[in-house]
């Protein structure tokens, strides 16, 4: 199942697609974050380096060659707060700590190297009353006081830039790229739809050919160019499946006319004999030959070519016809035949010679299988039915499910039939979409129901 | 009666010729549809039976050559294609009837008779069948060349069963024939009228016999030989 829905070209195209932006997103992202790092670390050296300049500019040289640090009152109270997030500490050129914000502080500048021309930075961990993270430099300056070093550490500074320059940047442009996504997902697989939508069309013309509709082609305009070959090259597979069942057909009529004209010949040069006992069980062996091949002929058509049962058909009408047809044989072989229900029409959608050619059938059997000086009855209903019931032994109920097969025969079954007519029956009632039922005639004997779709 | 056969196969003219000799019919036999338009145009045949397989062609061309030239000749149609189309082009091309091969010679010589017996047929002015004779001119008919007196509406029924001998005769196309369009049919004016008919017919010693097809109409059936 999971396989299946995989091969759909739609979930395909979105699911590498999604991967892809969310690989493109990540990657994105990472430059941006990377970049704003980097921007961030710059901007606080810088404001560091600024630091330290301004502490400088408030140092002063006693005469006594002591240093005074004279800081202007808000930039103090900067450095005196009780969470000591900024620090400071300076230095004189003998290393000696002049003045600094607070005395561990002092204590870890006193032991650090002095500072070269270049800025060093530096990180302090778990340093101060709040063990907090810091980050610092030292600077060498010169001021009027002459060269000092200066240390300046800000805690977690960093942190807090960053989130703000990032919290900006997901509420000004994140936001942009899940919409992004959406809307190229969804262009892509409308995309993908509105292209296959003429292949669903063709599909739903293929779906119409049938043996008897083999002239039905895939119609090629609008679809993408990538899948007219596949088309094209169904439409060719048509073609020669159409050519295979021209053949067939032909093959049929062509089999019909070299077996009936020599069956014609023997049948007629029988009859033309004066004879004795042999002959006669000659022309009923000849008789059977020809009712065998004429129903050989009629299953191979309905095989190879498709009825077309689209007409509308009066059932009272075929049944009338069938009857007329038949009684003459019956009344030869003393029975009597009769038709109720056709005095009103019974519209069907079928076949007229298949549904005429199947009541004929099930007819024919009824004569071979009533005893002499009883009535078939051919009944046509309201809804579509028409059933023919005679008064002979019936069917036993174990052999009522294989009475449809080809070429079946009760056992011990009397005639000469070739086990092909009820096959014929069920086959039609099956390309009209009904079905033949055998049950027992009120009164005794088989009672075989058509039943075509009202 | 003179008769033609129009057919490729040698062996089925024989048996064709043979059986229709017997029937005490003029027969003649062509092989090609060509040959099929010539004799119909020179001789005036009174039916032809006409194989719609030939060598040189559709034999429904023999039936338009000589629909065109007005002749009226029965035609019985004989086709090893059974198809439907085949059939229905046939008649529609005007052809009479139709046998399928392969088909009793005795049903053959049968339908030719019925052809004949058709208004305008050769054999329409007397019926038999039997022993019973019926003069569609004269209107009266016989039994063992006895006569016997029937009604107008019993002589037009048996005239009917009579061309139709040995096929079913619908009821329905026998209301048509004897009643106008106008007049009111009682549901059981035929069976009365054939019900008179079958007791005269019996009366009589006819050797015929009208069953009654139950729901369809009646058919005239001579003894079994």
């Amino acid at each position: 199942m999971i396989a299946l829905r995989l091969r759909s070209l739609q979930l395909q195209l979105t699911l590498r697609l999604g991967l892809l932006f969310l690989a493109a997103t990540a990657l994105a992202v990472g430059a941006l974050l990377y970049q704003t790092y980097r921007t961030a670390e710059s901007l606080s050296e810088e404001n560091l380096i600024e630091r330290a300049q301004i502490l400088a500019r408030f140092v002063f040289e006693r005469p006594d060659g002591d240093y005074d640090l004279d800081l202007p009152a808000e930039i103090a109270a900067f450095y005196a707060a009780p969470a000591e997030s900024s620090l400071f500490a300076i230095r004189d050129r003998h290393g000696e700590v002049i003045a600094a914000s607070s005395p561990a502080f002092a204590a870890h500048v006193k032991a650090r190297p002095s500072s070269e021309d270049e800025p060093r930075f530096f990180r302090l961990e778990s340093f101060g009353p709040e063990s907090s993270d810091y980050y610092g430099l030292d600077l060498a300056v010169e001021s009027v006081a002459g060269p000092l070093s200066v240390s300046v550490a800000q805690s977690g500074e960093t942190d807090a830039l960053l989130h703000a320059m990032l919290r900006e940047f997901v509420f000004d442009v994140a936001w942009i790229i899940p919409v992004f996504v959406a809307a190229t997902l969804l262009v892509a697989v409308l995309t993908i739809r509105a292209g296959l939508k003429p292949l669903r069309q063709a599909s739903e013309q293929a779906a119409k050919v049938a043996p008897g509709a083999t002239s039905v082609r895939l119609s090629v305009g609008g679809l993408p160019s990538e899948i007219i070959p596949l088309v094209e090259a169904v439409n060719h597979a048509f073609d020669r499946l159409e050519q295979g069942f021209t053949i067939q057909r032909r093959f049929t009529a062509d089999a019909a006319h070299e077996l009936r004209t020599p069956l014609t010949i023997i049948t007629g040069a029988l009859d033309a004999l004066e004879g004795n006992g042999e002959l006669s069980k000659l022309r009923d062996d000849v008789a059977r030959m020809n009712r065998l091949v004429e129903q050989l002929l009629r299953v191979a058509r309905l095989d190879s070519i498709a009825l077309d049962v689209s007409t509308d058909i009066d059932l009272a009408a075929v049944a009338s016809e069938a009857v007329e047809y038949l009684a003459p044989l019956a009344i030869s072989q003393e029975r009597s035949i009769a038709l109720n229900g056709a005095d009103r029409r019974v519209s069907i959608k079928g076949n007229r010679h298949a549904v005429e050619d199947a009541l004929r059938n099930l007819i024919e059997n009824a004569i071979a299988h009533t005893p002499p000086n009883t009535e078939i009855l051919v009944e046509v209903m309201e809804d579509g039915k028409v059933s023919v019931a005679d008064h002979g032994t019936g069917v036993r109920a174990e052999d009522r499910e294989h009475l449809f097969d080809r070429f079946w025969r009760a056992r011990g079954a009397p005639g000469a039939g070739a086990g092909l007519g009820l096959a014929i029956v069920k086959e039609t009632m099956k390309a009209h979409g009904g079905r033949v039922v055998v049950d027992d005639a009120p009164g005794g004997g088989a009672r075989f129901t058509l039943r075509f779709q009202g | 009666m003179r008769v033609l056969i129009v057919e490729d196969e040698q062996r089925i003219i024989d048996i064709l010729t043979a059986a229709l000799r017997k029937a005490e019919f003029t027969v003649d036999a062509v092989n090609t549809s060509a040959d099929g338009s010539v004799a119909l145009a020179a001789i005036p045949y009174d039916a032809v039976v006409l194989d719609l397989g030939l060598p040189d062609g559709d034999g429904l061309e023999v039936i338009a050559k000589a629909r065109q030239g007005a002749s009226a000749v029965p035609i019985l149609v004989l086709t090893a294609r059974d198809a439907v189309e085949d059939r229905v082009r046939g008649l529609d091309c005007g052809a009479d009837d139709y046998l399928v091969k392969p088909f009793a010679t005795a049903e053959l010589v049968a339908r030719v008779k019925a052809l004949l017996r058709r208004p305008g047929g050769a054999l329409g002015v007397v019926l038999k069948a039997g022993n019973v004779t019926l003069d569609t001119v004269g209107r009266s008919a016989t039994v063992s060349e006895q006569h016997v007196l029937l009604t107008r509406r019993e002589l037009t029924v048996l005239e009917h069963l009579m061309r139709r001998l040995g096929r079913v005769v619908p009821r329905a196309v026998l209301e048509e024939k004897l009643y106008g369009l106008d007049e009111e049919v009682d549901s059981n004016a035929i069976p009365v009228h054939v019900h008179h008919l079958r007791r005269k017919l019996m009366d009589s010693g006819a050797a015929v016999e009208i069953h009654t097809v139950r729901g369809i109409g009646y058919m005239l059936a001579e003894p079994k030989s």
